[in-house]
């Protein structure tokens, strides 16, 4: 499904990604942890255009799109949501998703969007502008609501679980694995919360300072020193 | 309710001719006021939905009149024709202008303002095609269609209100499409849009060219009407600026406030301003633009939907 081959990301003179290199198959949960600054989100822009690699090779779903623009990587499947919430201004939570679905998949299926709406929780907001009417939860359930709108294949997860309190943050992860299963989709999620990568997650990455320093399971990714000295500074914390 | 404005405008369109039908110099103005009209709604069509402020309008209202008027004078294509060539010619002409996409916020306008004066130069200096400096003239008039000859003051009038009318359903229908809903949303979110798969500068593009189509065909309109061409005035800076403060006094972000601005700022313009300042009597314009600024940056049809929708949600509540 998704294939990094060495990506390198340099802003000027930083080194932001080094070598970046892993594959990962269609339906898998994958999570992408680190400390801040380890490079998560440049990756999330690399992948889905908003970043171009400086050496390396993206192929997603057999077919390279290192050099295509983001709303192409859109079309082919590729979604995503941001860190800090990006609804469409001036936009209704309805004409988000119409736009994204229109756009994105190719196609205007007022059902689907109602689906959508519903499955996400949104749909008594519907007609509230989005920029404006919306709090922070319902922002990102709407961040992802937009992006299966466009039928992704796969979709990249910039920390949505951020600033929630544990039994809302239950709660969505179980929102989580229902859209996983429901439309068969691959994930990758950023993520701090460790508990959270463990019970979601069949696959992990971890990176730090732009470069990979481990990959395997939760369980094995958490126990290896590497990743637990750059958590904690030492390997014997 | 909410159509009372576009009624109104109707109401007026219809009556002036009725009214006014037998004045010359009245019809006159109002069939520039109409030209002003058609450009400043192309303009505001590139600033509301392409999110794209323009001070170059004059290239594409200049390349339209010479279009036009060099196809029917020296290949006698006829005038209908060579009406909607002017306005592909605009258009071919914005293409040029494509890679200034790239910019935003005053460097595009900037650029599009370097892009008009090239045109302005290549029409003065391409003299075996244009004339020159010298002028362009003994080209046919707007053409005599179903016995109302459209070269006259009232058939040129008629002509004109259903060009704009055209226009402005074309606005309205884009403004209503997916496109359009897209195209607002690009305007403070643009990676947002792109992110669900809306290609930005495609549609930024589609815009560039549906305004300079659409300034295109006035410009060969108004170069019919006038039966002479000349750069200076073809490419003058007026057709920039005059639709500017027209579609900002009559609210640049609705579809009726530029085409009711261009009739009240012109209006204004030849029959108060002049009379009272027959020197300079454009400074009077810029004195009501800030006015109107500060009182209502919206404009004056801006305002007047505030108001309706204040008036509707006190009414429902």
């Amino acid at each position: 499904m998704l294939r990094l081959e060495d990506v390198t990301v340099r802003f000027g003179g930083l080194t932001a990604l080094k070598d970046v290199s892993f594959a990962m198959g269609a339906g898998e949960i994958l999570g992408l942890v680190g400390p801040n600054g380890a490079g998560k989100t440049t990756l999330f822009n690399t992948i889905s255009g908003l970043v171009r690699p400086k050496t390396g090779r993206i192929l997603f779903a057999e077919r390279e799109i290192s050099r295509l623009p983001l709303h192409a990587r859109a079309r082919l499947g590729l979604g995503r949501t941001f860190q800090i919430p990006q609804p469409m201004h001036h936009l209704t939570v309805r004409e988000n998703l119409t736009v994204a679905q229109v756009f994105g998949a190719g196609k205007a299926d007022t059902a689907r969007v109602d689906e959508i709406l519903e499955v996400m929780e949104l749909g008594q907001h519907a007609e509230r502008n989005a920029a404006t009417e919306l709090a922070l939860q319902e922002l990102k359930r709407l961040e992802i609501a937009k992006a299966l709108a466009t039928d992704p294949k796969l979709l990249l997860l910039d920390e949505v679980l951020a600033g929630l309190e544990s039994k809302a943050k239950r709660r969505f992860v179980d929102k989580l694995r229902e859209l996983h299963e429901r439309y068969k989709l691959a994930i990758v999620i950023v993520e701090h919360d460790i508990e959270t990568i463990s019970t979601l997650c069949s696959r992990a990455v971890v990176l730090n300072f732009g470069q990979m320093i481990a990959d395997g399971t939760p369980a094995e990714v958490f126990r290896n020193p590497a990743v637990v000295e750059s958590y904690t500074g030492a390997a014997d914390a | 309710m909410r159509s009372l404005p576009a009624l109104l405008i109707l109401a007026v369109a219809i009556a002036v001719p009725i009214a006014f039908g037998g004045n010359s110099y009245v019809m006159g103005l109002m069939v520039s006021a109409l030209i002003v009209a058609g450009v400043a709604l192309a303009w505001a069509l590139l600033g509301n939905l392409g999110g794209m402020v323009s001070f170059g309008h004059a290239a594409f209202f200049g390349v339209g009149a010479y279009t036009s008027a060099i196809l029917s004078a020296k290949f006698g294509l006829p005038v209908p024709l060579a009406l909607l060539a002017g306005a592909c010619g605009a258009a071919l002409c914005s293409v040029a202008m494509l890679p200034a996409l790239r910019l935003s916020g005053p460097y595009f306008a900037l650029a599009i303002l370097a892009y008009a004066h090239i045109f302005k130069i290549l029409a003065t200096e391409a003299t075996s095609i244009t004339g020159g400096s010298a002028g362009f003239q003994r080209f046919p008039p707007l053409p005599t269609i179903m016995g109302l000859d459209l070269s006259s003051r009232i058939g040129s009038y008629c002509l004109l209100v259903v060009l704009v009318a055209l226009c402005a359903a074309i606005y309205l229908a884009v403004k209503r499409s997916h496109v359009g809903t897209a195209l607002r949303a690009m305007a403070e979110s643009e990676d947002a849009t792109r992110v669900v798969g809306v290609n930005a500068t495609l549609l930024k593009a589609w815009m560039l060219l549906l305004s300079a189509f659409i300034t295109g065909l006035f410009g060969a309109m108004n170069a019919h009407i006038i039966n002479f061409l000349e750069p200076d005035y073809a490419f003058s800076a007026s057709w920039s600026i005059l639709p500017i403060i027209a579609a900002i006094f009559g609210g640049y972000r609705t579809i009726l406030g530029p085409v009711a601005g261009a009739a009240l700022i012109y209006l204004f313009d030849q029959i108060i301003a002049k009379e009272l300042l027959p020197v300079g009597h454009e400074i009077l314009l810029g004195v009501l633009l800030a006015g109107m600024i500060l009182i209502a940056p919206n404009g004056l049809f801006g305002m007047f939907q505030r108001k309706t929708t204040k008036g509707a949600a006190h009414a429902a509540a």
